[in-house]
């Protein structure tokens, strides 16, 4: 009777399984839903760690605004507990003639750039049935990541000239079709790699634009934060700060920040691209070592 | 455990945010939990039919969001690990022809760097997915509807008491005619070495490009192609396994850098609990159940790539990264 019992018990573990098999199967884009959903909400890794550049303030009566920013971690690791982190952009208008903090007399618009990339896009085709990629574009200078925060819709505070010289906003996304594409592609073709380009690159989060992300907090000082997710690739950031009044351009500063890894992850990455079989080999060692261990350890509860 | 033991957050750093790791080489967060009770499940399952597991590990992977060639990569490093404990269990009993699976070796290294290479040319042409999926439809699908069929029939024999055995032996067939003969001693053959050298080449070319350790096709072949006795199949095929996964992880970890050792030592952790789990519970099933249940699971796994190419994809285009010049 008890076998008989244990025997149900097992078969409706394994039903159990096949069913999870089956809900994992359920849609291809699931596991990137949930993946964006278990991240816990990000919190601010490193506090603003000091010395924002000596803010000169000789006030030059009758002088022009100028804005001045930083950010809040100009080095960011990233370790084996990278999960994403917040950056917060903050700065201050020199000579600022703004009466308070929610008069709206200033604007401004954050530009953080991730470093450019060779991309390539693909496109699925239905062939006899079944769907595979048939055709691909390749870009090149992708940002990896790119933000845009803004105190208002950026189309209200910078006119389209001024935000396509400055690469502002995804329509005015600097990269270009690499020289010598494998396949001759159309005007049109183009245009719907990039849209996608932009398209997949929000939908991971890499994309993102915010208008009202940034906020004055007294007569000259604001703040914005801009969330890095868990996916972002590592390397350098720009960050490009724009100062407005009623559409005018006043000023601009760039600073940057380093996305790095660190410690075991930076080891273990630089070892797998830097002497690859060395470390293929490594993995081999520990696998067999796992392996014998387990059988020992085995051996010894089992009999 | 020691090993999730040794990576703790840095001092003065955050704490290490719970449960999430950063995958070295597949680059994103994983959630440590999942991949651990994935290698647990599929651990129990492996340990439950008494295969390898990487057929079901690989895909799920895949479903999973990690990069297939990754996938792949990393698997084969988490089969040598499960299976060199069993290995080492059928050395011991003396139940491995090393002949035979020196041959099959040979065989299996050649094919495993051409199947190398194909994945990386795969991937750079966009096609690597596709072929995956591919594999896995047709031999998911032939196996599983075979291992279907021959369980219903064993399960109805058993019902009407008739035996269930049938292994005929000592049949000459065209294997016995082709040149370069060997003598297995522990198998007890003088056949020619280019069918084993042919076996181990086609499972070699698949273990490479589908990150499976290829028992279900070595068994099968031996058995009824190579005529080897049973009880030294099994003993011989792992054998032959965690050399031939050894080496596929070490020419994908060179060739392609796919090989992610985080990823690789969390699945083995939970493989190797698991497995114990599955063993036991493996006693308490009639061996044609076991058989019945497997090929469902495989055909399970088999009809969720068929829907992955069939199925209209959620977005037509996908994006990444141009690997050595596109």
């Amino acid at each position: 009777m008890r076998r008989h019992r244990q025997r149900h018990a097992t078969l409706a573990m394994i039903a159990t399984l096949g069913i999870a098999l089956l809900a994992l199967g359920a849609s291809e884009t699931e596991a990137q839903k949930r993946a964006k959903q278990q991240r816990p909400p990000p919190v601010a890794k490193e506090a603003p760690h000091g010395q924002p550049e000596e803010v000169r303030r000789e006030q030059q009566p009758g002088a022009r605004e100028s804005v001045q920013a930083d950010v809040s971690a100009r080095n960011v690791a990233v370790t084996s507990s990278f999960n994403g982190t917040e950056i917060v952009i903050f700065g201050a208008v020199d000579n600022s003639q703004q009466p308070s903090a929610e008069s709206g007399y200033y604007d401004v618009l954050i530009v953080v750039e991730g470093v450019p990339a060779r991309l390539v896009v693909r496109r699925k085709n239905n062939v006899a049935g079944l769907w595979l990629n048939t055709s691909s574009a390749t870009f090149d200078n992708v940002p990896s990541y790119y933000a845009v925060a803004s105190t208002r819709p950026i189309d209200e505070i910078a006119s389209e000239e001024f935000r396509a010289t400055h690469g502002i906003g995804f329509n005015h996304l600097r990269f270009t079709p690499a020289f010598g594409q494998s396949q001759a592609l159309s005007t049109e073709d183009l245009k719907q790699f990039r849209e996608a380009i932009v398209r997949l690159k929000q939908r991971q989060g890499l994309y993102v634009q915010e208008h009202f992300s940034v906020a004055f907090i007294g007569k000259s000082l604001f703040r914005a934060t801009i969330e890095l997710p868990a996916n972002v690739t590592v390397g350098p950031f720009e960050t490009r700060v724009y100062l407005f009044r009623d559409e005018q351009f006043l000023s601009h500063q760039s600073a940057r920040l380093n996305l790095e890894r660190e410690g075991l992850e930076r080891y273990l990455h630089v070892f797998a691209f830097s002497f690859p079989a060395l470390y293929g080999l490594m993995t081999v060692a520990i696998a067999i070592a796992a392996g014998l261990l387990a059988s020992t350890m085995f051996r010894k509860t089992a009999h | 455990m020691a090993m999730l033991g040794a990576f703790p957050g840095r001092s003065g750093q955050t704490a290490w945010c719970g449960m999430h790791f950063y995958l070295p080489v597949a680059e994103m967060s994983a959630n440590i939990f999942i991949f651990l009770a994935m290698g647990g499940a599929v651990g129990f399952l492996s340990g439950l039919f008494g295969v390898g597991g990487g057929f079901l590990m690989t895909p799920l992977l895949i479903f999973s969001g990690i990069p297939p060639a990754v996938a792949v990569g990393t698997e084969s490093a988490q089969i040598a690990a499960s299976s060199v404990s069993g290995a080492f269990a059928q050395w011991r009993r003396r139940n491995i022809d090393f002949m035979m699976g020196g041959v099959l070796l040979a065989g299996g290294i050649v094919g495993s760097v051409f199947g190398v290479q194909l994945v990386g040319s795969l991937r750079r042409l966009g096609l690597f997915d596709f072929f995956v999926a591919v594999c896995y439809v047709t031999f998911l699908g032939v196996i599983g509807t075979l291992m279907l069929i021959e369980s219903l029939n064993t399960m109805r024999k058993t019902r009407s008491g008739a035996s269930a055995s049938a292994r005929r032996s000592g049949q000459h067939n065209w294997i016995h005619g082709l040149p370069f003969k060997l003598r297995f001693q522990r198998s007890k053959l003088y056949i020619s070495a280019i069918p084993p050298l042919l076996i181990g080449l086609f499972v070699g070319l698949l273990a490479a490009i589908m990150g499976v350790g290829g028992g279900f096709i070595m068994v099968p072949a031996m058995i009824y192609l190579l005529r080897v006795p049973t009880n030294i199949v099994v003993g011989t095929s792992l054998f032959q396994i965690v050399f031939l996964t050894a080496a596929t992880t070490v020419l994908h970890a060179s060739q392609n850098q796919t090989v992610d050792v985080v990823l690789a030592v969390l699945l083995m952790l939970g493989g190797v609990v698991g497995a114990q789990f599955g063993a036991v519970a493996g006693e308490r099933l009639k061996a044609e159940q076991l058989r019945f249940l497997l090929a469902a699971l495989v055909l399970l796994v088999g009809l969720r790539f068929a829907w992955q190419l069939i199925a209209p994809p959620s977005d037509l285009y996908s994006l990444s990264l141009a690997i050595g010049g596109a």
